[in-house]
């Protein structure tokens, strides 16, 4: 009993051993467990090993309810590969894309930021020009500060690469005012979104080519319509004219003309010009920050039309096919700007007085009736902030909108579609005109939230305060019901700024419904012809045979001949 | 999510925008610390956020035993005081689902519910429900549908008791990557088999819960890794604000619920 483990020696003596013996069944305990498996090789002796060395080395709690996992985690660690087997071989962590995107982009606005320190000091005369030139870029870093003081934002370390994403689109893209939107979710990748002004030059280098593509383009198409429609016309004379020409082969029976659609479609309505109501900011995108930032296209009225009538996510692939009713023109990167558009026209809000018309500095004459639709804001540098108290009255009298609304033409400004039937008219036939468009109008720019739609009975936006405990700093922050995601904060100081993280979706209340399928049209006027009734039965036709029987032939015959004729007749 | 490991949390947490700030965990941890010693529950965890017009419903589950049948829902719209939820009854689980109005904030409120499926006439066309058991239905609804966990974070003990897995190691990468991978926290609604044997590497004592990609349709998840692939974030389209987190070789990982509480039933329309 003093030696309990015997060394390999001993075993060979001991098994010879027939004695029963504490020794030896120990040793054939030991030789039991010490079998190598067939499948792995391996022994229950080693892996108790290894279990017991690892639990006393690691000391883990409880281990005797966790020791099946143990166990497991023993036998995984043995069958991981040994890489350094292989020459040299190491695995990248997963961050690498990250790190070169991110390194690239650190480094480009690290040059420029130096270039522009060397310039500074050459012309330090010259800085007023340099400034002109300068890009203006919101500070996201300051704005999320406050965002998350009120419980919405984004995470320090997406804030911060977006910031200098950001700058590096001021430095790479013709931009002159760059400011975060928001994140829009998508299913396999993320979108964030700056919304920009361009650049004097290149705004008007977008609305030149933006009129010299749409003015003639649209005629061109048009007359190929006609064109396309006179041919076909041409063809269809042709093949009947070639018909008359062939009078041996069996006549065809006269076929009713063609019906002619008499269906115009209506004038689409015109895209707004680069730089004016709802194409005024161009917006950007990237699924990550670091990656070059996508200019997204202006979008047509008939694209905001179809995509307030239907609801889609995001996929995050720019390229995506958009399969809505009715149709949406263009891909993912149209209805994505779409959307943008509405949200930009519903979620721009900020505290009354923070915007102002004209530049602000002097009083000017704003004649409101003409174009309020379409006016130039900018900060009020007389802003001097509103009380907590205000902001955050439940009847949102202090907050305001400075988005613009959209018609329901999918314009901000509208559009009357009678100017272009007139002239037309003038030029075919003064016909039954459609009846005058009603101006359609929505609430002017600056318009309280306090007259948004009310959203079941309740008002679109909730206020809330930042902070109970610290009422010395706290700001209130607004959030809408109607587009989740959506919020606004505002300071007692001169500070608010709105921002969206969401699907890119409308509450919608119950739910959303898709369109109704149009009625089908008739084929053909429906009258007696084609209308559906009983046969007749066996007592019809013979009644029908007696009524029409020939009349009983006169009792006196004149002439054969004459009276097969009237025979003839009467059958025909 | 653990309500002791907030502070840790809260870069990883952002559910449509929202983020936790510094006063609300603070009041969160404090008053929920109260709240686990009063009732002797072994975990407390944070669930989330119901919006309501006067004041939001901020809501937290306590764990005594069972992880999965011991859960009890406590709310709150001041954090002085946490509510017993009461037991989700099956009629307003129903109700709940058609009221399309916003909470109020003022749980012993009553509101009407029309049930417009019903004819005329029906008495129970038009129902009485207070906000308090509208609430209850409503979180019981979101919680069996949209709460979810990492596969192995929920372990089931030999005898058959659930438990939250003390010594949880993570998921790897490729596994976050998959849906098979994370498992709805309910009562499992399949065979005890098929959750067993649709997978290659089963394990009796984590595979007991359905796994989320069998849910219809498929693509009602949205899974994306973000921070360069070392946190996998759930989003749930039919309960728009459940987000699920998990930074992957950790055993961080919570769910969070923030919205108004409304099911989106447009998630077929969405794909």
């Amino acid at each position: 009993m003093s030696q309990s483990f015997l060394l390999e020696p001993d075993i060979i003596a001991a098994t010879e051993n027939v004695m029963p013996d504490l020794n030896n069944d120990l040793v054939m305990a030991k030789n039991f467990l010490k079998q190598q498996s067939a499948a792995t090789g391996d022994t229950l002796y080693d892996h108790l090993v290894d279990v017991v060395h690892k639990i006393l080395s690691q000391k883990p709690p409880d281990v005797v309810d966790q020791f099946e996992q143990y166990s497991w985690a023993v036998k995984q660690e043995k069958f991981r590969p040994n890489f350094d087997l292989l020459n040299d071989v190491y695995l990248a962590p997963p961050q690498l894309a990250l790190v070169r995107r991110l390194d690239e982009m650190f480094r480009l606005i690290a040059s420029k930021n130096q270039k522009l320190d060397e310039l500074g000091e050459e012309e330090q005369e010259l800085d007023l020009e340099e400034d002109n030139v300068k890009p203006r870029v919101a500070d996201l870093i300051e704005h999320n500060y406050y965002f998350r003081e009120a419980g919405y934002g984004l995470p320090d370390s997406e804030c911060y690469a977006l910031y200098i994403a950001l700058n590096m689109l001021a430095i790479k893209e013709p931009v002159a005012t760059v400011r975060f939107f928001g994140k829009i979710y998508g299913t396999k990748a993320n979108y964030y979104i700056a919304e920009t002004d361009l650049t004097i030059e290149e705004l008007d280098r977008r609305i030149r080519e933006f009129e010299m593509k749409d003015m003639p383009g649209e005629g061109e198409d048009m007359e190929e319509g006609r064109a396309q429609e006179a041919e076909e016309q041409k063809e269809i004379m042709g093949e009947g004219e070639m018909r008359e020409d062939k009078p041996k082969e069996p006549v065809p029976p006269k076929l009713p003309p063609e019906p002619v659609s008499t269906w115009q479609p209506t004038p689409p309505v015109p895209v707004e010009r680069p730089g004016q109501g709802v194409n005024k900011k161009v917006y950007w995108v990237c699924s990550q920050p670091g990656e070059p930032w996508v200019c997204l296209p202006d979008v047509t009225p008939q694209q905001l039309v179809v995509a307030r009538l239907t609801a889609r996510c995001m996929t995050g692939d720019l390229d995506a096919e958009v399969i809505t009713f009715p149709p949406f023109e263009g891909t993912e990167r149209n209805y994505l700007r779409a959307q943008l558009a509405r949200l930009a026209a519903a979620t721009a809000v900020s505290p009354q007085g923070f915007f102002t018309y004209g530049s602000g500095e002097e009083e000017e004459d704003i004649d409101l009736e003409e174009g309020a639709g379409d006016m130039e804001f900018n900060p009020n540098p007389f802003y001097q902030g509103h009380t907590l108290k205000d902001l955050l009255d439940p009847n949102l009298t202090y907050w305001v909108h400075h988005g613009r609304h959209i018609l329901k033409q999918g314009r901000t400004i509208w559009w009357n579609p009678n100017a272009d039937m007139q002239e037309e008219g003038l030029e075919e036939e003064e016909d039954e005109g459609p009846p005058p468009a009603v101006p359609e109008s929505g609430p002017s720019l600056f318009s309280p939230l306090a007259e948004d739609a009310r959203v079941d009975g309740m008002r679109a936006w909730t206020p809330r305060q930042s902070s109970a405990l610290a009422p010395q700093r706290a700001l209130a922050v607004i959030r809408s019901t109607l587009w989740p995601g959506a919020v606004a904060y505002a300071t007692t100081g001169k500070r608010s700024e709105c921002m969206y993280v969401g699907w890119g979706l409308k509450a919608q209340i119950p739910n959303w419904s898709p369109l109704q399928l149009p009625r089908p049209q008739d084929e053909y006027p429906v009258g007696p012809e084609v209308m559906e009734m009983a046969d007749p039965t066996f007592a019809d036709e013979e009644a029908y045979r007696i009524a029409h029987l020939p009349p009983p032939p006169p009792p006196e015959l004149p002439g054969e001949g004459e009276g097969f004729g009237e025979e003839e007749e009467d059958e025909d | 999510m653990n309500v002791h490991k907030l502070w840790e949390y809260r870069e990883y947490v952002n559910v449509n925008g929202m983020m936790l700030t510094s006063e609300l965990i603070s009041l969160l941890q404090n008053s929920l610390t109260l709240l686990q010693i009063e009732n002797h529950f072994t975990h407390v965890q944070y669930w989330g956020q119901l919006y309501a017009i006067d004041a939001d419903y901020h809501i937290a589950v306590g764990i005594t035993n069972d992880a999965i049948t011991d859960r009890k829902y406590f709310y709150t719209t001041d954090f002085k005081f946490w509510g017993l939820l009461p037991k989700p009854k099956r009629k307003y689980k129903l109700l709940s689902l058609i009221t399309t109005f916003p909470f109020r904030g003022d749980p012993s409120l009553k509101i009407k519910v029309l049930d417009e499926s019903l004819e005329e006439n029906h008495p129970e066309r038009c129902t009485l429900m207070k906000e308090e058991n509208r609430l209850a239905a409503t979180i019981s609804n979101i919680s069996d549908e949209a709460e979810i966990c990492a596969r192995g974070q929920l372990i089931q003990q030999p005898d058959g008791c659930v438990v939250i897995n003390p010594n949880y190691y993570g998921l790897t990468a490729p596994e976050a990557k998959l849906l098979k991978s994370y498992l709805h926290i309910r009562q499992p609604q399949q065979r005890w088999n098929t959750n067993l044997l649709t997978r290659q590497d089963y394990n009796y004592s984590m595979d007991i819960l359905d796994s989320i990609d069998q849910d219809i349709p498929s693509g009602c998840w949205s899974l994306s890794m973000e921070k360069s692939g070392s946190v996998a974030y759930l989003r749930s389209l039919y309960w728009p604000g459940m987000t699920f987190f998990h930074k992957v070789r950790t055993p961080d990982a919570g769910f969070l619920y923030v919205g108004s509480g409304r099911k989106n039933m447009d998630v077929p329309f969405l794909l």
